[in-house]
């Protein structure tokens, strides 16, 4: 009998009998391969953005000269327009806007020299890609201003419309001298882009004489790479002279973290769908093993057997995963725009307008969902193929032939669980550059550690039975007691039911107490950096991080101060630098007012050096993930890019500080604006004189500055319940992924009932004759059902708190600093032991259901 | 074969009559283009020495009407060199935004912009001659005196009218790259100015001019009606000159950047 007559015969009746369990095979893997695919779906329509912005807005330029994010002097412009062999060199500016009415929808501000940018991008003011009357105009007018057809359609905009816009300069009024086509530039940042002469968008935008960004072009016959080399050698140090695409693997770099987690998430998805390939083939074999033992009675070999389950398995797969993609795409539909904002909330804005999709991918998910199949079948296939057909024939318990009790299991479950400690103690052990000092040491731990479990699973239950009968089972009823002595008879099988649990346990309980803990360090750290009363900003109301706030002028504080009730306000300056290839964050501070009230977590350094040391002074402190990755301690010195050259800084201190995974520096307010040449707040921490009442000194300080500019004013704990929101938005993908794996596990939970109820209807039968009624028929299934979850929910809580704790340190620990605390989340222990518990015993109502429904006389003659 | 081999014979006598054709037609004019456009040149080098106030008008493809005046000097210096300055007077929103030029030779010139909002001055890139005269259909060359001659290749297609006046219709193909592939000119036989002009991309014809009520100011033809209109865009600009006087030799002092910053002044 060949591969497709043993298919065709056997697999096909038996998939027509076995809808139910066949639907729901189907559905697990199909959620694995969907989640796998929304997560790709959903990473790289959030690349895609960035670099679809970045190659829109960069057009034609071979090459970029970045500085700091605050901006340097455009002297530096003429710097690279002499260097040999450039042939345009045009200033750019790039900052963040709000319409000051409507939605007040945020927009990218793209300043350009009109007269000359043509040269390199794709746009012009007299071509028929704009609509632009007239174009001296919007040249010899300050408050030009062009935008995107599509925002002015969807914001009800016209041509010569007059447009309030949110500036460092407050409220300004704009007139609207054109739209453009969505060509070019104006395709960036989802469309939400205005275009303004860069002479007009200096001092709307607190950047006077100052420009963000050089794009330029070379003359034919000159290489990129002497060209950049030439460039870099006229600049001085902390100027970056990179490709466009080399602008997109810093933002790429930027994200590390995040596409770590991304990753993390989708193969935690490939594990649920492989556990439960392997559910249902392992159901599948015990189910059939007297079908097994008839095939190889008629002479059927061991090798077609296995072909025979592999197969089954791999057609289900090959099924289950194309439904997966259709059913990706719906769940990246659904998360997207969540997973958009936690980036723009973090990182950078993005606004992700389509999904990316490309076939690459799509056959990979396809690829793994069905290899990870096939690995999954394998190991059950072959314990079928073992089955003799003696024992298979006289219904011999399945346990009897069970593959894992056995010592080679046992050997293979204490090597993995032994791999996992020592690879995590190399970790924690190996200094900052040696390569077990990496997300790869721990996620290779934590792989090992999740197999090493799986395999523990018979073992565990043996013991979980044993101790259920010597504590419980005495103090219960006839009918507890014989549900345990059931779950004993077949350990090996009933082990199948609870490592499904088990993983998905683990994974809730792992993931609720890396939340958990990243949650708690995050508002403590926020708590002790943060006490002030009042936190006003502009543009985003967290103005801090990656967060695209609008600056306010320094010397805001002053009229902040005059409004009555108010103490004092004290300027916050964020700016970010390029060091070493990474987009390091730095914070100026008014550091001798804001040690008055915060209190900065030291990690090395004191307090009397930081108030000695960095008032007006070339000194620094720098947080905790920094110094571990550069070995910089109290004392050493560190050479920072400026725009006016690199500046030697002294360290002071090391602080934790969690608002960039590249690292944070800071310094006074003062040193900054010295050096940095730039007088502007991201935002200002308020403090409210004694006895005064927060949300009226709130409500005065709107009051007072809400005609001029659109302004938050945050009382402290609004201020830390949208820090708390931002955090839970992040980690909305997570959750989804958890949703799914409980469900998976609830599948795997039904599927092994049913086959643990069929296989003993001879037995359920006897139990009916002798007098049990069918509601104690139910209730020993149910009860067999909770106590499997029970299993599975101990194990996997245990295993959940140290996953949970090895990946807080590899995705948390490794930039953010060593002071992100591992807390366990008790709370969802709890709950995930009262869930697993009550989703098992709900799993097991329809295998009760079938069970109470037997016949007693078909029951009886069933063999 | 046979039928192959005839084909060829044909093709080949073909391209001969076509040749033929071309060479007598062009012997069949006095001039040559090349000889037409050194006229032209001519011409244009005289009225290089000038100051004239001009109106225009701009419609776009809405029916919208902008008008504004302005006014513009110009100066001939040595060889090919010149410079100008081009100041605009109304509406009170541009009031004296200005435009410099200062011309090496025909084909090597810098330009500069003045915006009084800015209080800043702002070179033009050099390649920019083609783009649209700050929004008008005129092109910055179009105010930026004469051409080198040697950068382009001229070809006499016919003789034609315009408005009774005979003109040599011109096809001028660049050999530098320029936003157009060719322009074909109408050029009036005693005046040697324009009276017509179609510019094309390769096949396509984006912009077109007329120039009207010709009058001879001070020995030099002079169009005080002109009108450009984009094909592409349906927009159209028409201008007027209101005052022209030509050998007015200006100061060096007009033409600086300071007086780009003072509107002439």
């Amino acid at each position: 009998m060949d591969f497709i007559n043993l298919l065709s015969h056997i697999s096909l009746k038996h998939i027509r009998f076995q809808k139910a369990r066949m639907f729901m095979a189907v559905c697990g893997i199909c959620l694995g391969v969907a989640a796998m695919v929304s997560i790709d779906i959903v990473n790289r329509s959030v690349l895609k953005s960035f670099e679809d912005s970045i190659n829109h807005v960069t057009g034609r330029a071979a090459l970029q000269v970045t500085g700091a994010d605050s901006g340097f002097p455009e002297q530096m412009l003429d710097k690279v327009r002499n260097v040999p062999g450039v042939e345009y060199a045009l200033p750019v500016i790039e900052t963040n806007a709000n319409l000051a009415g409507g939605k007040e929808r945020s927009f990218m501000i793209l300043g350009v020299d009109s007269l000359q940018d043509h040269q390199i991008r794709n746009y012009s003011l007299t071509d028929k890609s704009a609509d632009i009357p007239d174009p001296l105009l919007f040249l010899a007018k300050k408050d030009s201003i062009l935008l995107t057809r599509e925002m002015a359609v969807r914001e009800g905009i016209k041509i010569d419309q007059e447009i309030q816009v949110q500036t460092v300069q407050g409220i300004k009024k704009f007139t609207v001298r054109g739209l453009l086509d969505p060509e070019g530039p104006a395709k960036a940042s989802g469309g939400d882009i205005a275009i303004m002469d860069i002479y007009a968008a200096q001092p709307a935008f607190g950047k006077e004489g100052r420009i963000d960004r050089i794009d330029l072009s070379f003359l034919p016959g000159e290489t990129l790479n002497t060209m950049k080399d030439r460039i870099q050698s006229a600049l001085p140090e902390g100027y970056y002279v990179d490709t466009p695409a080399g602008r997109s693997r810093q933002v790429e770099i930027l994200l590390t973290r995040f596409r770590k987690v991304i990753g993390l998430i989708g193969f935690m998805a490939i594990f649920v769908g492989m556990y439960l390939i392997y559910n249902a083939v392992s159901i599948s074999v015990v189910q059939r093993r007297k079908e097994i033992g008839i095939l190889r009675a008629l002479g059927a070999t061991r090798v077609q057997i296995i072909t025979l389950f592999i197969g089954e398995a791999l057609a289900v797969s090959a099924l289950a995963s194309f439904l997966g993609i259709g059913l990706g795409i719906v769940f990246a539909k659904l998360t997207v725009g969540v997973v958009a904002q936690s980036v723009t909330d973090m990182y950078l804005k993005t606004s992700v307008r389509e999904l990316t999709f490309s076939w690459d991918f799509l056959i990979k998910d396809v690829g793994i969902g069905i290899i990870a199949s096939f690995a999954a079948a394998a190991f059950p296939a072959f314990a079928g193929a073992r089955i003799t057909p003696v024992s298979a024939i006289r219904a011999v318990p399945y346990s009897e032939d069970g593959f894992l009790l056995n010592r080679k299991t046992r050997i293979a479950s204490a090597f993995f669980i032994l791999l996992s400690i020592l690879i995590f103690t190399a970790y924690k052990t190996a200094g900052p550059s040696s390569a077990f000092r990496s997300s790869a040491a721990t996620f290779s731990s934590m792989i090992f550690l999740v197999l090493g479990v799986s395999l523990s699973t018979p073992a565990f239950l043996r013991l979980f039975m044993a101790g259920f009968h010597r504590f419980f089972s005495p103090r219960m009823g006839a009918g507890v007691r014989l549900a345990g002595l059931n779950l004993q008879k077949n350990i090996s099988r009933n082990a199948v039911a609870v490592s499904a649990v088990f993983y998905s346990i683990a994974m809730f309980v792992s993931s609720s107490s890396m939340i958990y803990s990243l949650n708690r360090s995050f508002l403590d750290y926020i708590e002790a950096v943060e006490r002030c009363d009042i936190l006003v900003s502009s543009g985003h109301p967290l103005a801090m991080g990656g967060a695209p706030s609008i600056p306010m002028p320094e010397e805001m504080w002053k009229d902040i101060e005059k409004v009555p009730g108010v103490l004092s306000a004290d300027p916050f300056r964020k700016t970010f630098l390029n060091y070493d290839g990474r987009r390091l964050f730095l914070g100026a501070i008014d550091i001798v007012r804001s040690m008055e009230y915060n209190q900065y977590i030291l990690t090395a350094g004191n307090r009397k050096d930081i108030r000695r040391l960095l008032p007006h002074q070339d000194n620094i402190m720098v947080n905790e993930g920094f110094a571990a990755r550069y070995r910089i301690k109290p004392g050493d010195f560190l050479v920072l890019p400026t725009p006016n050259g690199p500046i030697r800084f002294g360290v002071t201190a090391v602080v934790v500080s969690y608002v960039s995974d590249s690292g944070s520096i800071w310094m006074d307010i003062n040193t900054y604006q010295r050096h940095w040449r730039d007088h502007l707040a991201d935002n200002f921490a308020v403090r409210v004189k004694p006895n005064e009442s927060i949300p009226t000194v709130r409500e005065a300080i709107l009051d007072r500055f809400g005609k001029e500019r659109k302004i938050f004013a945050l009382p402290s704990r609004e201020f830390k319940g949208i820090v708390r929101d931002m955090l839970g938005r992040s980690f909305t993908l997570t959750n989804a992924v958890n949703i799914i794996t409980l469900i998976i596990a609830g599948l795997g939970i039904i599927i092994t009932l049913l086959a643990s109820v069929l296989e003993r209807t001879r037995e359920i039968g006897v139990l009916r004759s002798i007098g049990m009624k069918r509601g104690q028929v139910s209730g020993v299934v149910i009860i067999e059902s909770a106590l499997l979850g029970a299993a599975g929910g101990v194990l996997g809580s245990a295993t959940g708190v140290l996953i949970g704790w090895i990946n807080l340190e590899g995705f948390f620990r490794l930039d953010l600093g060593a002071s992100v605390q591992y807390h366990i989340h008790f709370v969802s222990i709890g709950w995930s032991l009262l869930l697993s518990i009550v989703f098992s015993a709900l799993a097991g109502l329809y295998p009760a259901r079938r069970a109470a429904k037997t016949n007693i006389v078909e029951a009886l003659a069933y063999e | 074969m046979n039928r192959t081999f005839g084909r060829g014979v044909l093709q080949y006598a073909s391209t001969i009559i076509i040749f033929m054709i071309i060479m007598l037609s062009s012997s069949a004019y006095a001039m040559s283009g090349r000889e037409v456009y050194e006229k032209v040149h001519e011409v244009r080098t005289k009225s290089l020495d000038h100051k004239l106030e001009a109106t225009m008008v701009l419609f776009d493809k809405g029916g919208g009407k902008r008008t504004r005046t302005l006014v513009s000097y110009s100066k001939k210096g040595n060889a090919e060199s010149y410079k100008a300055l081009v100041v605009f007077k109304t509406p009170p929103d541009l009031k004296d935004v200005g435009f410099l030029v200062h011309a090496r030779t025909f084909s090597d010139r810098d330009l500069w912009a003045y915006f009084p909002e800015f209080k800043r001055i702002r070179r033009i890139a050099t390649n920019s001659q083609d783009d649209s005269f700050f929004g008008t259909d005129f092109s910055y060359d179009d105010f930026a005196g004469p051409s080198a001659l040697d950068d382009y290749s001229f070809r006499i297609l016919k003789e034609d009218a315009v408005d009774g006046k005979p003109c040599y219709v011109v096809e001028v193909t660049p050999k530098i790259h320029r936003k157009y592939t060719r322009y074909v000119a109408w050029v009036a036989r005693d005046l040697w100015i324009h009276l017509k002009i179609e510019y094309y991309i390769d096949k396509e014809l984006y912009r077109t001019g007329t120039f009207r009520e010709v009058k001879v100011i001070s020995g030099v033809p002079t169009a005080f009606k002109a009108e450009m209109e984009n094909k592409e865009t349906n927009h159209r600009t028409e201008m007027k000159l209101e005052d022209v006087q030509y050998n007015t030799r200006h100061s060096d002092d007009l033409f600086t950047q300071r007086a780009l910053e003072r509107a002439g002044k």
